[in-house]
């Protein structure tokens, strides 16, 4: 009996597992906004044709700032702040394909049972100060040229760029 | 004798004035009870002379240390301690942070992870630096919690829950998230509810006024430390962090999209996931955001060069 709960439990994991890696071929997603679809992933590629709110898309390819997708009627580029992941009413068990990639899928959501804490307002609201993790948290604090030296480290190098205005 | 304690305590200038507003009844007590032993054990007894200096010594869980460094320079004669609503010093601000991040890691305590908040530290400090308020000491920590979420407080203090951190891909991310956070205290939103609720409650800008018989109000103003981080701010402070945080991580050098993959995974979370209850309940929906972020970055954005995502740098967490 055990061992029979033991399998059972088994093919369950497994057939969870492999559904999205099944999947994996193209990511759901649908369109936030009404937008241009393009050949090739730059701005004045192109129009081959267009999305709009709400439409279903797959997702096959990321590229900077571009998403390269197909819908029932078009394929090509759109910008990816066009595109959310996930079908509009996904119940959002799949994992992207990111996820999958890097191996954590199968991982995100499975929590083992103790060491769970989380943070609802509740807890907030009772919360009691700690100077002692206080204390730590500010033995951590850096300087603007600790910043500059672990940036240069990893080839970072400060832009010029404007804030953006709010769109109305 | 506790009288007295109580009395020099309310004088001690500007920590104490702080912590009445949060947890006033309370605090009080355990700042009297403590120093009740401290004179018992006859260690720190304060001479009466140096009373003011002395009384923020009390009570090391509530935040009484650090009060030591901003109340000398920014502590108000000790006969009126008053808390400047109206236009916050630095220090005030740092103070007043303080109380609030302390009061949040009393409900979650960091990662016992030093090369982890060493690492954060680093990706935060770098973003901020990129902000008009790079002078302040910025100090930023992950936090025990699998909750997905992050929290800013006034003067420069940025939390990030593990849970959230576990979400992550790449440092440009981490980035994209720490520049929403840094966003809110460089435009001060927390500060400016906090202000809102002591200008308009409280008429004169001080906190003074509410020692005694009103602090039963002055408890439900503000709450403990960390509600505030409970509380909504308005949906335009958060399209502001949005667009603010993704400008700040492109001018550190990173990918302009971190944050918003980071939207697009949190849009993926089960909306009935209680991991993401308080920051759906807080926050507009991911969607929303990346559609707005979408509206006010249009081609703005086409000629900046490619920035880096530095998905190897990325701390990982075991």
């Amino acid at each position: 009996m055990k061992d029979n709960l033991k399998l059972l439990i088994l093919t369950i994991v497994t057939t969870c597992l492999a559904v999205p890696i099944l999947a994996l071929g193209a990511d759901a997603g649908t369109a936030l906004k009404t937008d241009t679809v393009r050949a090739e992933p730059f701005a004045d590629a192109k129009t081959v044709g267009n999305i709009n709110k709400n439409d279903s898309v797959d997702i096959l390819n990321k590229k900077g700032a571009w998403l390269q997708i197909k819908t029932k009627k078009t394929s090509g580029w759109v910008r990816l702040l066009s595109v959310k992941r996930g079908a509009a009413t996904a119940s959002n068990n799949g994992k992207s394909v990111i996820d999958v990639a890097s191996g954590r899928a199968g991982t995100g959501q499975v929590v083992s049972t103790t060491g769970i804490r989380g943070l609802s307002a509740e807890d907030l609201k009772s919360a009691k100060f700690n100077e002692e993790e206080m204390k730590k948290m500010e033995s951590h604090t850096l300087s603007a040229s600790d910043g500059q030296s672990f940036a240069s480290a990893g080839g970072l190098n400060s832009v010029k760029l404007a804030y953006l205005k709010g769109a109305k | 004798m506790t009288k007295l304690l109580i009395s020099l305590i309310l004088a001690s200038g500007l920590f104490v004035t702080q912590t009445m507003a949060y947890d006033f009844g309370k605090v009080l007590e355990d700042a009297a009870k403590k120093k009740i032993e401290a004179v018992k054990n006859g260690g720190e007894t304060p001479a009466p002379a140096t009373v003011p200096d002395k009384a923020t010594s009390p009570a090391p869980e509530t935040g009484a240390s650090s009060a030591t460094s901003s109340a000398a320079t920014a502590a108000p004669p000790p006969a009126q301690p008053e808390f400047n609503w109206k236009n916050p010093s630095k220090e005030e601000e740092i103070a007043l942070g303080r109380e609030i991040t302390g009061s949040l890691l009393g409900a979650a305590p960091l990662v016992k992870d030093e090369a982890l908040q060493k690492y954060v530290n680093q990706v935060g400090r770098w973003v901020a630096s990129q902000s008009e308020r790079a002078d302040l000491p910025w100090k930023f920590g992950v936090i025990e919690s699998t909750d997905i979420n992050a929290f800013a407080a006034p003067g420069g203090y940025v939390l990030i829950t593990k849970g959230l951190y576990q979400k992550l891909h790449s440092e440009a991310q981490l980035a994209g998230v720490l520049g929403h956070e840094i966003a809110h205290v460089v435009k001060k939103h927390q500060l400016k509810v906090l202000q809102k609720q002591q200008l308009l409650g409280y008429g004169a800008g001080k906190l003074s006024g509410l020692f005694g018989k009103n602090d039963k109000l002055a408890k439900k103003a503000l709450g403990t430390g960390a509600e505030i981080s409970a509380r909504s701010l308005d949906k335009d402070a958060e399209f502001e962090a949005d667009r603010m945080g993704m400008v700040l991580a492109t001018r550190a050098g990173y990918d302009t999209y971190g944050l918003a993959d980071v939207l697009q995974t949190i849009g993926q979370t089960n909306k009935s996931d209680s991991s993401v209850a308080l920051l759906f309940k807080t926050h507009p929906a991911p969607d929303e955001r990346l559609a707005r972020l979408g509206d006010s970055v249009g081609g703005s954005l086409d000629n900046i060069k490619a920035g880096k995502t530095l998905e190897n740098r990325l701390y990982k967490l075991n």
